[in-house]
C-alpha cells in the first residue's frame, strides 16, 4: 500500500474535516517520530491522475494544516511506502526538524518580474569563415557570457529587494531566466506571518520606482520553496 | 476554512498585478515544462546510477567547454585547431546526449544536489 | 484526457486563472522532495551519499500530456 504525502509537520492535533486528498481520499495524520508527523492519503494508481483538482487538492490539504503550525509542504505527486516515509524521516530527522524551526511562523511570498531588454548587451561576433566547429565553440561562448551576466543581475536583484524589504526578507531564492527579448526574473521570499502586509505595501512602492519592469507579486503561500531538504551531504562528510 | 486574522494563509493567496496577460503567458511556459521525474521502482535504481555516472561526466564536459572558449579567446589557437577542438566538443556534447536517451534520461536535467556547496553544474 | 491538459489551452484568461497557474506552480515545481538514497561504499567506508527522486508513475502521465503536446506543436 503507498501513500500520497501532502506534507511533513509539527505539532498537528487534528484534521480540518471538510478537506479532502487527492482523488477525493480521507486525508490521515501518521504520526512520526517524537513531535513530527505526515499528512497523508492512501494512494490508488488507478484513481490518480495529474489533474488540476488533484494539485488543488493537494494545496487545500497543505493550506488546512496552517492553522495549528507551518508545514514543510511535499511536491505534488510524492507517492511512498510507509517504510520509505517512515526511513526518510529517521535519515533525515536533524534536517527536517531545522526545517521546521526555520519556516516555523512564516509564510512565502513571491515576486515576479518581466524585464523588456532593448538590444543585446553581448557583442555578436561577426560569422566568420569557420566550420561547424568553430560555430559551436562561438555559441558555447555566448551562452558563457549570458550566464555570467544573469549571475551579476541576480546580485543586483537581490541587493535591490534587500534595500526595499529591508529586515522582512528571512531567506531569499532568486531565479533569472534570460531570453533574447526579455529577462524574467522571480524572487521567492519567506518572511514572518505577521509581515504580509508591510511586504505588500512595501513592494507597492517599490513597484512604482521601477515603471520599466513589470511586476506581479503573489501571496501568502506555505512555505512551498523553503521546504526542500538538500542533501546531507556536510553532516555526512564534516564539509561545512 | 474559517479565516483567522492571525493566519494570513487562512485566506486563498492574493496576485497583485498591473500586467495579468503578460505573466500568463510567463506561467504557462512554467506550467509547461514540468521536470522529469525518476520513476523508483527496481529498474530505477540502474537509472539512479546511471544519472549519478552520466552527472560526472556531463559536469567534466562542461568543464571541457569552459577551457576551450577561453583557450578560443586567449589567442593561442590556430582556426584549424578551434576548429578541430570545436568539432570533436560538438561530439562529445551528441555522445552524452545518446546516452541519455539510452538510459531513458533524455529529459532529465543532470545536476546534483551537493547541499550547502550548491549544485555541481 | 486530464483536465491538466484542458486548462492549459483553455481560451479565455481572466485573472482567476493567473492564479490558479500560480498555485499550480507552487504545488508542482516546488515543495520538498522525499528522496530515496544510495549510498556508495568503498571498504565498508561511506563516500557518496545521493538522493534520488521519488516520484508516482502517474506523473509520467503528465510527461506524456506534454511530449504529446509539443509532437503537435
Amino acid at each position: 500500500m503507498r501513500l500520497y504525502v501532502y506534507c511533513l509537520a509539527e505539532g498537528v492535533d487534528r484534521l480540518h474535516e471538510a478537506v479532502r486528498g487527492v482523488s477525493d481520499a480521507e486525508v490521515r495524520i501518521v504520526e512520526m517520530e517524537e513531535d513530527l508527523s505526515a499528512l497523508v492519503s492512501v494512494y490508488r494508481s488507478d484513481d490518480f491522475q495529474v489533474s488540476r483538482k488533484n494539485a488543488l487538492a493537494h494545496h487545500e490539504v497543505v493550506r488546512s494544516i496552517t492553522e495549528q503550525t507551518t508545514p514543510l509542504p511535499t511536491r505534488f505527486g510524492t507517492v511512498v511506502t510507509i517504510e520509505q516515509l517512515r526511513n526518510y524521516v529517521s535519515t533525515h530527522h536533524q534536517a527536517i526538524k531545522a526545517k521546521l524551526a526555520h519556516v516555523r511562523g512564516g509564510v512565502e511570498m513571491n515576486v515576479r518580474m518581466i524585464h523588456s531588454i532593448a538590444a543585446a548587451d553581448i557583442s555578436q561576433q561577426p560569422e566568420n569563415a569557420g566550420g561547424p566547429g568553430t560555430a559551436f565553440l562561438l555559441e558555447k561562448r555566448r551562452e558563457i557570457l549570458r550566464d555570467e551576466a544573469g549571475a551579476a543581475q541576480k546580485g543586483q536583484l537581490s541587493a535591490w529587494l534587500r534595500e526595499k524589504l529591508g529586515d522582512l526578507i528571512k531567506e531569499e531564492k532568486i531565479s533569472i531566466t534570460p531570453s533574447e527579448t526579455v529577462i524574467l526574473a522571480r524572487a521567492d521570499h519567506l518572511i514572518s506571518r505577521a509581515d504580509v502586509q508591510e511586504y505588500r505595501t512595501k513592494m507597492a512602492k517599490a513597484v512604482e520606482e521601477r515603471p520599466e519592469i513589470r511586476f506581479m507579486v503573489s501571496g501568502p503561500w506555505p512555505p512551498y520553496s523553503f521546504a526542500n531538504i538538500e542533501l546531507e551531504f556536510s553532516s555526512q562528510f564534516g564539509v561545512s | 476554512m474559517s479565516f483567522s486574522p492571525e493566519n494570513p494563509l487562512s485566506a486563498e493567496p492574493e496576485i497583485e498585478t498591473s500586467h495579468a496577460d503578460e505573466f500568463v503567458e510567463q506561467l504557462r511556459c512554467v506550467t509547461d515544462s514540468l521536470p522529469s521525474r525518476i520513476n523508483i521502482d527496481a529498474q530505477s535504481v540502474e537509472q539512479g546510477l546511471a544519472k549519478l555516472v552520466l552527472t560526472l561526466i556531463e559536469f567534466i564536459r562542461r568543464l571541457l567547454e569552459k577551457q576551450a572558449v577561453r583557450r578560443m579567446e586567449g589567442g593561442d589557437l590556430s582556426p584549424e585547431q578551434i576548429e578541430e577542438l570545436g568539432l570533436a566538443l560538438m561530439r562529445l556534447e551528441a555522445k552524452l546526449l545518446e546516452l541519455k536517451t539510452q538510459f531513458g534520461l533524455e529529459g532529465e536535467d543532470l545536476n546534483l544536489d551537493l547541499g550547502p556547496i550548491g549544485r555541481l553544474i | 484526457m486530464s483536465d491538466f491538459d484542458q486548462i492549459i489551452v483553455g481560451e479565455e484568461w481572466e485573472n482567476t486563472d493567473l492564479s490558479l497557474l500560480e498555485t499550480l506552480d507552487h504545488v508542482l515545481n516546488r515543495g520538498l522532495v522525499i528522496a530515496g538514497e544510495i549510498t556508495i561504499a568503498v571498504a565498508d567506508i561511506d563516500l557518496i551519499f545521493v538522493g534520488l527522486n521519488v516520484m508516482v508513475s502517474s506523473v509520467e502521465t503528465a510527461n506524456e500530456v506534454l511530449r504529446r503536446r509539443q509532437a503537435t506543436e
